[in-house]
């Protein structure tokens, strides 16, 4: 029986391909299943469901791209170009999951007659969606070339988000944990993956 | 004697476990389990407050793979989740010790927050 996949399924297979490849060959079946299996339990899923799957996608991926990077390496790996691809379709994902965020705490902000500060927090946290979506753009299109551009801009994603924090107390410890942590993330897999040497910059 | 001290200290090197990794496992003390099974155990097991997603789950199970506490039950059909098959995991004794000793270790926690008025008395 040939399985007709739903397009919430299409999408959830397109989000496993951030995940290292080999972690992705031994599970990708089972968590399509599991997806499946959610989705019907909470009859569809709504908003509330997608943004669930993906903080679980960009947390459990960092982590797998980390123990990857960890582990003892194969002379014989596949170039690493194909990692840097899903870093980069990672820090995308990540950049508008900040944008939504920045967008409902600027609509909380003005429901609640909202003023200069919170115009700021939000206008920073779009800049700091806006550069980690590019430092992403930037990996995915150039690979290691754009390595520095990336860096860059995931340091200042980081101090942008901190700069909010001060001007926005009350920003949410997800908004907080996830604009600070992911371009910290981002910068130990380029340290990380640029300690193999000039070998990596001619796969890339 | 000095085996089962070999043993707990082996057992112990695994600690402490993250809320995930313990959830797993605990899912897996009775039965085995295959992974949407062990995602609804945790849920239910802790009154929804853990809800580990598909990525947070297989990443776990991977570790817990690799350092021999869990391993893999074989495939086949749950009838009360249709027609398709699904790989089940199941505990090792390594894994069953390990879950013990975290347990262990959570109980002198909260007995020593207890000790400190932290949290109400035991429930009678």
């Amino acid at each position: 029986m040939i399985a007709r996949e739903r397009p919430a399924e299409l999408v959830f297979r397109a989000l496993l391909r951030v995940y290292p490849a080999g972690f992705r060959a031994d599970y990708e079946r089972e968590m399509t299943q599991i997806f499946r299996d959610r989705r019907r339990e909470e009859h569809g899923g709504g908003s509330g469901f997608w943004i669930e799957v993906l903080w679980d996608v960009a947390r459990s991926a960092a982590a797998m791209h980390a123990d990857a990077a960890r582990a003892p390496r194969n002379v014989n790996n596949q170039p690493r170009k194909g990692t840097m691809r899903r870093m980069a379709i990672l820090a995308v994902l990540v950049g508008l999951i900040e944008v939504l965020n920045a967008s409902l705490e600027g609509r909380a902000g003005r429901m609640n007659g909202g003023d200069a500060y919170s115009f700021i927090g939000v206008a920073l946290g779009v800049c700091a969606a806006i550069l980690l979506i590019v430092a992403g753009v930037a990996l995915f299109r150039r690979g290691w070339s754009a390595a520095g551009w990336a860096r860059v801009a995931a340091i200042g994603c980081a101090a942008l988000v901190v700069s909010i924090r001060v001007v926005q107390p009350w920003m949410s410890i997800f908004a907080t944990l996830l604009g600070i942590g992911f371009p910290i993330a981002l910068l130990l897999f380029l340290y990380l993956t640029k300690r193999d040497g000039s070998s990596m910059r001619t796969t890339a | 004697m000095s085996r089962e001290r070999n043993a707990q200290k082996l057992a112990e090197d695994h600690l402490p476990l993250s809320p995930a990794t313990f959830q797993v496992l605990m899912a897996l003390v009775d039965d085995e389990r295959h992974g949407y099974s062990i995602m609804r155990e945790a849920t239910e097991r802790s009154d929804g407050s853990v809800r580990l997603g598909p990525g947070t789950l297989y990443g776990t199970l991977k570790r817990l793979l690799e350092s021999g506490l869990v391993e893999e039950g074989g495939e086949r059909v749950d009838p009360a989740m249709g027609d398709e098959r699904r790989r089940y995991y199941r505990i090792t004794d390594l894994g069953m010790a390990v879950a013990r000793a975290e347990a262990r270790r959570l109980d002198r926690v909260v007995r020593a927050a207890r000790r400190r008025k932290l949290i109400g008395p035991e429930p009678a």
